[in-house]
Order: C-alpha cells, then structure tokens, then sequence
C-alpha cells in the first residue's frame, strides 16, 4: 500500500475528533464532548474503567455509531459523510472475538480479504503472510471453532489488517486471554506499529497501556480527563510514592494517615492515601523523609509490618486522576470470568 | 431491497468528487455490487457445506413425514383423497406438500444464520467492512435459495422413487421449484425479523418450529380441505402454506385443485397457479419490507 491511501490533508493526524458526543436514546450520555487528535503512526491508548465510554467512543470512530454532536475524521475522511472511505482505510478488532467459526483460519482472512478488495493477484500472499504474522499457519486450514480462545483473536487480528490499513481499532483486544497469550499479541501489535501502522487502542490494563502506548488519554464518565505519554502522565503524579503496612483494626491506618498528614514529616502538598494494606503518600523527597514518618509511626504505637518506596505507576496515575482505582481484584475476577470457557481448546 | 444501505449515494457521490485521482487508493476499494454480493454468497454457501446438519436437519423431518404418512396413512387416505382429487396415489397427493415443508424448514435457517452471526460478533464485523449492505444480505439469502432448491430436488427425487409421479413433467418439476422459492421467502422474511427482534438463536429457532408445525396441519398439506373440520377449512383459508401447496400440487396433479379459493378465468391449472402466487407474492412483499425497515435499523449507526 502506497502513501496516498492515508489522506491527511497535510496534517498528518489518523483521526481528528472535535466535540464528539454521543446520547443513547434512552438519555444515556455515553460520550460528552471529546476533542482528541491521533497522529499518523502512534499507538494510542484510551484508558478507563468498564462503563467509561471506551466502547462506545471507538464505535463512532468506526463508523459504526453516528456521534450525536461534533465531528471526527479518520484518514481525511468524515465518518458522517464517507463512511465507506473510512471503512476502506481502517481495521477494526470488535472488543468479542468475531471470527466465522464454520470457516477455517484461511478461509476468514480470504472473506475479508476479498470484502477489503485486496486484488485478486495479491490475496494468496496475503493470506500466507498474515498466517505467518499471527503463527497459525499450522493450522491455517482447520475450522476456526476448534481454535482456543488466544488462536480465535489473533485470528480476528489477522483480518483487521488483511487490507494494511493504514489506521487499526483494538476494543480492549486482549480481555479474557491468559498472560501467555496477551504477551503474544502484544508483540504483535508492536511490530505492526513498527510498520508504520497507526494503533488506537482501548484497554483497562494500566500495564498493557504503559508498556505499548506512545500516548494515552484516560476516559472517565465519558470525558478525557487526562492526556499524555506514559511517563508524561506518571510526572504529573509527582514525587515517589512511599508504601506503609499498617495492620488493620483499632483505626491503626487512619491514624497513622493523621500522622503522615499532620506529622510535619512531608511538605504540604503531599497526598496522602488509605489503602488496602496501610497508607501510602506520594511526596517529594519521600525516599529521605521516609524514616522520621516510620519514626513517627513507632512512637505513637502503630505497628508497622513493612513499607516500600517506588516511581509511580500508571496505577497512581489513574487513582490520582480519576480518584477510582481499577481495582485489581475485580479486574482479575472479570478476567477469569472470560478466560474459563474461552481460552481452553476444544 | 436496494435502499437497505444510505451509505452507496453517498459514496458514489463522493467518489466522484474525488474523481481528480487525488485521493485514488492504491489498493482497489469500491468493490462492485456484483462482487460484494459474491463474497457472501460463497461465505454462505461455504458456512451451509461445512454444517451438515443444516442442510440434512431440515431435510430429515420432511423425509421421515413423507415414508410415514404414506406408509402408515396411505391406504386410508388415498381412499378420502378419492372425491375431490381423482384417481391419484396419496404419495403423488403428498409430495408437493413435503416439498412446501422442506421449503420452510430450510427458510427458517435464514433466521438462524443471521442471529448467529450477531452472536458471532460477524454481523457486526461486516458492518466495519466497505460493502454494500444490500449486496451482504442478497448473497446471504441467495445461498439459502440454493440451499432450499438443492433439497426440493432432493424430495422431488425421492418421491419419485417412492413412486410419485408429476403429471406436469420436467417443465413442472421446475415449476414446483420456482413455487418452493416464492413460498420460502415470506418465511424467509419471518425468521429474519424474529431474528432481530429477539437477538436469541434458541428464540428464532422455537419460534420458526412454533408457526410452522400447527401451520402445516392446518393447511391442504396433508389432506384435501373438504376432508377436514370445518374451523379447519375457515383457517386453511387465511394460511399461507394452503396456497404454496396448492401451487405445487396444482403442478403435480395438472388438475386446478385450489378450493379455497375459487377462480375459473384462466382454465386448467392456472385459476390454481394465478391466485396462489399473487397471495404469495403479495406476502412476500409485505414481510421482505418489514424485514428489510428491521435490518436497515439493525445495521444503521444512528444512535437507538
């Protein structure tokens, strides 16, 4: 594929979204007002928590929900006026694996390959080249409804860019698989935004954000709260972060929080949080003043069973921003949820 | 069927403008109409192969009805088909009924096929892809057509071996056909819109069983009209598989054997053949635009 099927205008933005609201009919106000500019060749990360709009924002980026208010071009095209332009130049991996189970591997990517009008000429290759690229070329000519659940999206993967669209969508593209096969595909989108292929992905795994975004927006009620690279992000948290175990029981973790607060331990600005082991502040200079807050823990009868100082973490990032922790016990939860059924062979 | 997208004017529309080859793409994008709707028919068609059980699913039912029925009534009946239908086996008598019976079961799949896909996540996926939205879904019932004329062949055959005979010949061996398609597509029709109205294969599934097993027995399918109860004959009026069998049997038989409705003007079979397929094609009409209104909403990306 040459340059000229990514129409920038010269601006060389993959997507260009001004105001972009979106109201379901029954009043729910999923998305409300996005303004979010995607250069050609980043790997965009859109991060929230379910329910953020995550979904629903990347839906009328494809075009397949018309935004209420505002507007949004994908690759130079309006998606209200040349939807077809915009499906023609973009790939779209659906947040549910969605590959035709009665057909095998080879057969899926031939129907999207001919749906993208990859020409005739070029469409075995193809094939071939994308097998290769999600390592199914083993078992290219088996029905994809024997596949596990990791094989079915890296299938899916495969023919959202039987095209090479310059633009790629991923709805939280690694849901529901097992570390082994989230390790996998990320790899592979790696290498093809290493290509030169712009990623937009949505995700509500702060690490799989932190380790393949060049850039992130985070989501909340349907509004960006907050943009920039991952580092970028985790500075505007500031500081080190300084973890205390305190155990629970006889208001141990507020008082100790009290202290860290009013201790005169930290400067002013320091945050101070209760959390599901202790306390933890984020401050300047933490790693210096950390021992006089142990100190002070020690003097006042607060037991202490171990404490930690550490960079910030997208983690941080996000509970300092969205004052909501993506709460890692339900997340995994969720995940095993929809790994059981799904990752086993069968 | 040809407005189900709002997207190809608009296109068309744009490609135009950008006729300047400015913006021309280097892959080749604007399939044709022809070749969108070739990509699904052979999906389907692929998908119809790969899952026998469909295609024998929706035979087996008819088969066993037909070596039953004529098996185990066929002595009886072929004694109550002597008043009205003639001197005729009850198999001959029998045949276009099954044949009318295969051709349901078969439309239902097309319900089912589609509310597959939306389970699939497919359904949605081809929404993302540059096609024609008309041009999907005619490749998609296209197949099933094929499907459901493969399997009227199929029992047509049989009955011939069972001893069947059509008084028409080949020409209204063909005829059955063209009937078998326009009776299926009503219920084609049917089993889509209950598709998308309910999101549920199992929904679809028992839905299509539902209508269609009480609305068998209440038709000409298995015994000529004036030998059922009177509720029956009333009902057997206003049902649409009473004129599909007619039609068929009509084609069978060479006799006008439509008493539901009586018309003389065209002679011979045809004041059979005439009424029958304007009610099917009227029917036809109706529920291919609800059905058509229904996907076209499904498919829309206007906020619902």
């Amino acid at each position: 594929m040459t340059d000229d099927t990514r129409r920038t205008d010269g601006r060389g933005a993959a997507i260009d979204a001004e105001g972009v609201e979106l109201t379901y009919a029954d009043g729910t106000e999923a998305v409300k007002g996005i303004d979010l500019t995607v250069p050609e060749g980043e790997f965009f990360g859109f991060l929230g928590a379910n329910g953020a709009g995550k979904t629903t924002t990347i839906k009328t980026f494809s075009t397949l929900l018309s935004p209420t208010a505002g507007s949004i071009t994908v690759n130079g095209f309006d998606v209200r006026d040349e939807p077809r332009r915009v499906r023609e130049t973009i790939g779209y991996m659906a947040q549910e694996t969605s590959v035709d189970e009665e057909l095998t591997a080879r057969e899926n990517i031939r129907f999207a390959a001919r749906a993208y009008g990859v020409p005739k000429g070029e469409r075995a290759e193809r094939i071939d080249e994308l097998l290769d690229l999600v390592d199914l070329a083993d078992v290219g000519d088996k029905q994809a409804g024997e596949f596990s659940g990791g094989m079915k999206k890296r299938l899916d993967a495969a023919t959202a860019l039987v095209h090479d669209p310059p633009l790629v969508f991923l709805d939280e593209p690694t849901t529901g698989l097992d570390p082994k096969a989230r390790n996998r595909l990320w790899e592979y989108f790696e290498r093809i935004n290493e290509r030169g292929t712009t990623l937009f992905l949505t995700t509500q795994y702060l690490e799989e954000a932190d380790q393949l975004c060049d850039r992130i927006a985070v989501i909340m009620g349907g509004e960006i709260v907050a943009t920039g690279s991952p580092a970028e992000l985790k500075r505007r948290v500031g500081g080190e972060i300084l973890d205390v175990d305190v155990p629970a029981g006889e208001d141990a973790r507020e008082r100790a929080a009290e202290i860290a607060r009013e201790g005169d331990v930290f400067d002013a600005d320091a945050d101070v949080a209760v959390t599901d082991d202790g306390i933890s502040v984020t401050a300047e200079r933490a790693r210096e003043h950390g021992t006089d807050l142990l100190v002070a823990l020690r003097d006042a009868g607060i037991t202490v069973t171990g404490f930690n100082i550490r960079a910030p973490t997208l983690d941080d990032v996000f509970l300092a921003i969205t004052g909501e922790e993506l709460d890692s016990e339900e997340r995994s939860a969720d995940h095993d949820d929809v790994t059981g059924p799904e990752v086993t062979a069968e | 069927m040809s407005d189900i997208s709002e997207d190809e004017t608009v296109n068309e529309t744009a490609q135009e403008a950008r006729a300047d080859g400015e913006h021309a793409r280097a892959t080749p994008s604007g399939n044709s109409f022809l070749s969108d709707f070739w990509v699904n028919f052979v999906r389907w068609n692929l998908k119809a192969v790969r899952n026998p059980f469909v295609v024998v699913g929706s035979l087996v039912q008819p088969i066993i009805f037909l070596v039953l029925f004529t098996q185990v009534f066929g002595q009886i009946a072929t004694s109550a088909l002597g008043g009205g239908a003639g001197d005729i086996t009850y198999e001959t008598f029998l045949l276009p009924a099954i044949a009318m019976q295969v051709s349901l079961a078969a439309a239902a799949g097309s319900g089912i096929g589609l509310v597959n896909d939306m389970e699939e996540g497919m359904f949605e996926k081809t929404l993302v892809m540059p096609m024609s939205r008309s041009a999907m879904f005619l490749g998609k019932t296209a197949a099933e057509i094929l499907r459901i004329v493969v399997q009227i062949a199929i029992i047509l055959a049989l009955g011939a071996v069972l001893g069947a005979n059509v008084a028409t010949g080949f020409l209204g061996a063909l005829g059955i056909l063209g009937v078998g398609i326009l009776f299926s597509l009503w219920f084609v029709a049917l089993s889509n819109i209950m598709a998308i109205v309910t999101r549920d294969q199992e929904s679809t599934i028992i839905g299509a069983n539902l209508l269609q097993f009480p609305l068998l027995f209440v038709s000409t399918a298995f015994l000529p009209l004036n030998a059922m109860p009177d509720w029956i004959q009333v009902v057997a009026t206003y049902n649409p598989i009473t004129y599909g069998v007619d039609a068929a049997r009509a084609l069978m038989l060479d006799q006008d054997v439509m008493t539901v409705v009586e018309v003389t003007r065209f002679g011979g079979i045809w004041d059979t053949l005439v009424p029958a397929i304007a009610v099917l094609l009227a029917l036809d009409l109706a529920l291919g635009g609800a059905m058509v209104y229904l996907l076209n909403r499904a498919s829309s990306s206007a906020v619902q």
